[in-house]
């Protein structure tokens, strides 16, 4: 071991704070973007799953199933080295990355959307009804309203899980916090640095969302009486 | 109190009335070939023992439950469950209609169903701003005007989680009221609340029949039926068993209607 | 213009290679599966242990590992570890224990829900008939507690096998690294990648299906 350099030499990591920061903020803007398209998504596949169509059932249950059951790192490496080679597109790699992130986390977050809006006593919906409103006010008004807050802890759950999914993307060139890591940890010869570094950098994101979340639920529960069915939509 | 007894098959043109309507869940044929008419102004209470459909008959007169076979004839136009049960596109168009119904027939449950992220304002307002479609300012002056009416003046920007069992009940008629409804549908409003909050509901329910309001009430309680019903109801097994105005029902011989009313009035 | 041409016959030729890589991305699961479990079940305990130390301690490793990415900790101990303290870890040694290390943090989780979810009336009444404290555990607790933990850990299994695709970045030959090897010589990435993901998908869903029976089943004697 070279006697000259001490053991832990944090100098480099230091001063490549700006590169590392900026990355981490490409992390999150891909985590944030990924996740509002996978609300959308995820919606839409929940409505689906629930809608009286049968083949609009089945399509979303597929679709669920794939997005729940690949791998996301098989799913960029399809999406970027195969799809798009074979379809002849040059997709930039920031697009590419936050809509595979998004199309993974649209799977999960329509099963935690379909519990969530089954979790909405039924008594409710019947009182809505019974005032004349349509189908569409009653889900919106409703149904969504209620649901939305027993979905939150899973949301936010998912939203962590978003922003530590955003590393596997420095596999197709997104210049996010790990891939800066890894160029810089090569560049300095300092990987146990710049890696601790990374992990403790996606520790405190995920520490400040978790206590957005906690937050976030105390507040909205303030007034839900009706709403104590807790059923496992954590699952 | 006048008994104003219209007979079930009457061609005239009834206010609201229901034709050979049935219902079934799975192999359980909850409602039977249903024949009921109820004359604008009347108020009709529903008795009978747990599981004899009384819930189900309700739910089937605002199509909250479509019935499988018959129709429902209200104010002159008849209301039957979708035939076509694979055309999607015609059920919903049926559907938007139905909500014409349903918004001329008012509705409280026995557990409330208030809408806990509203305020009772905000319950109260919902129908009146999406159903029928008035402004947000002048909903909310009849939301106000509908929650005073039953003693409510001062809680309407609370959340349901902060009203009694009874205040939820005011809020959910008021929330039906406001919509000024020609007919109202009384499930066991009274059934969840603790015994002192009884007599203020049935208070309201009363209010309401003085007005000349038509109702359809499901109760159990029986005093409060033999006031202030015009006829009486029986339901056992999906059928009705005995229709008839307080007095009859009190002397009625029918065995099955004596053994209920016995069992319930002890 | 497109000038891919699409030759599925790839799939045949290499199809062995492939399924080799995929068993080794099963192993490597599964070895990381196994140290999980241990390290799981050591944070669980630390975090019921009746030392404020140790559950602070224990609950501070749990939060930490749940929240770094593995990707992250994959580089960390293969290529930070192992050059900090000169340890020489082959790949996929690396690859099992940052898989263990994250699995475990979320197992640490599911041991202590399953802990919890014994009822404590039931140590009391086995001990009320007189029986010993360890046959207490191994007949009445522990029995109890595996109904609780077998299905979620399950899926902390599927997500460990869905982690374990990306250990190909340090070079394990797994199937991601056999399919993106071969595409080299034969160009055919869309073909090699395509098979990848449906073989990934049938087994993750295979069994997050299992889990999910099996969750039916121990659920059924559970609620006395
Ligand atoms: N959605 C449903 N699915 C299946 N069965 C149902 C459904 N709704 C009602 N039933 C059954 O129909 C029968 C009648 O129910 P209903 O609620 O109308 O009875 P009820 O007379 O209102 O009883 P209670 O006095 O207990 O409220 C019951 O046996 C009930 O189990
Ligand atoms: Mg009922």
């Amino acid at each position: 071991m070279n006697s000259a350099q001490p053991f832990f030499d944090f100098t480099s990591v230091w001063s490549s704070m700006p590169i590392l920061l900026k990355g981490f903020a490409i992390a999150m803007a891909c985590a944030t973007v990924a996740i509002i398209i996978a609300i959308l998504l995820g919606l839409i596949v929940a409505l689906m799953r629930l809608s009286r169509v049968k083949i609009l059932r089945w399509i979303a249950f597929i679709y669920t199933q794939f997005f729940r059951g690949i791998p996301l790192y098989v799913l960029i490496i399809w999406v970027y080295f195969g799809l798009a080679i074979a379809a002849g597109v040059n997709l930039p790699a920031i697009p590419a990355g936050i809509i595979t992130l998004a199309l993974l986390n649209s799977g999960y977050l329509s099963e935690t959307f379909r519990s969530g809006i089954l979790a909405v006593n039924k008594g409710q919906i019947e009182a809505g009804m019974a005032l004349g409103l349509s189908r569409r006010n009653v889900m919106l008004h409703i149904v969504l309203p209620q649901a939305f807050r027993v979905i939150i802890p899973p949301l936010g759950n998912q939203y962590v899980d978003a922003i530590k999914d955003t590393a596997i993307l420095s596999i197709i060139g997104v210049p996010e916090l790990m891939r800066e890591s890894k160029a810089l940890a090569n560049l300095y010869y300092r990987p146990f640095e710049f890696y601790t570094f990374a992990g403790l950098l996606y520790l405190f994101a995920v520490l400040v969302v978790s206590r957005g979340v906690s937050v976030l639920e105390k507040k909205l529960s303030a007034h839900s009486a009706q709403t104590t069915v807790i059923i496992d939509v954590l699952n | 109190m006048s008994s104003p007894v219209s007979a079930p098959d009457a061609l005239a043109p009834d206010f609201l009335k229901l034709v050979g309507v049935s219902k079934t869940f799975g192999n359980h044929r909850v409602l039977d070939k249903i024949d009921l008419a109820v004359s604008e102004g009347e108020v009709l209470v529903i008795i009978g023992p747990s599981g004899s459909g009384k819930s189900t008959l309700l739910r089937c007169i605002n199509f909250i439950a479509a019935p499988d076979e018959g129709e429902v004839i209200f104010q002159g136009h008849s209301w039957k469950a979708m035939s076509s049960k694979y055309n999607f596109l015609a059920n919903r168009k049926y559907e938007q209609k139905l909500t014409v119904l349903r918004s001329e027939i008012g509705m409280v449950f026995q557990n409330f169903n208030v809408f806990p992220h509203m305020t009772a304002a905000q319950n109260v307002m919902l129908g009146l701003t999406k159903v029928r479609k008035q402004s947000k300012d002048n909903a909310r002056k009849a939301a106000v005007e509908a929650l005073s009416q039953v003693g409510l003046a001062e809680k309407v920007d609370q959340y349901p989680e902060k009203l009694s069992g009874g205040q939820k009940q005011r809020v959910a008629i008021a929330r039906a009221l406001a919509l000024q409804p020609k007919v109202m549908l009384f499930d066991e409003a009274t059934s969840s609340l603790d015994p002192e909050l009884v007599n203020g509901i049935l208070e309201e329910i009363r209010r309401l029949a003085k007005a000349g309001m038509t109702m359809v009430v499901v109760t159990h309680e029986m005093n409060f039926a033999f006031q202030v019903a015009h006829r009486i109801v029986f339901m056992d097994q999906g059928r009705i068993v005995e229709i008839g105005t307080p007095d009859q029902i009190r002397k009625t011989t029918e065995p099955r209607t004596r053994s209920f009313l016995s069992a319930i009035l002890n | 213009m497109n000038s891919y041409k699409f030759d599925w016959a790839v799939i045949d030729k290499y199809l062995p290679e492939l399924l080799k890589g995929l068993w080794i991305t099963l192993e490597v699961s599964l070895v990381g599966m196994a140290i999980a479990l241990i390290f799981g079940l050591l944070l669980a305990m630390g975090r019921l242990s009746p030392l404020r130390l140790t559950r602070s301690v224990a609950n501070g490793i749990t939060q930490v590992f749940r929240s770094i990415p593995l990707f992250v900790m994959l580089f960390w101990v293969y290529y930070g570890l192992s050059l900090k303290f000169h340890v020489l870890f082959t790949e996929f040694q690396a690859g099992a224990l940052a898989l263990g290390i994250t699995g475990g943090a979320y197992m640490a989780e599911v041991f202590r829900g399953g802990l919890l979810a014994v009822d404590p009336g039931q140590r009391e009444a086995a001990m009320a008939m007189g029986i010993s404290k360890s046959t207490t555990f191994f007949h009445v607790i522990f029995p109890q507690a595996l109904r609780v933990v077998v299905p979620p850990s399950v899926n902390v299994y599927v997500g460990l096998l869905k982690g374990a695709t990306i250990v190909s970045v340090i070079g394990v030959s797994d199937m991601i690294y056999v399919a993106q090897y071969v595409s080299l010589q034969t160009f055919t990435p869309f073909e090699l990648y395509s098979v990848a993901g449906i073989v990934f998908v049938a087994l993750t869903v295979s069994i997050s299906g299992f889990a999910w029976m099996l969750e039916r089943r121990l659920g059924r004697g559970r609620s006395e």
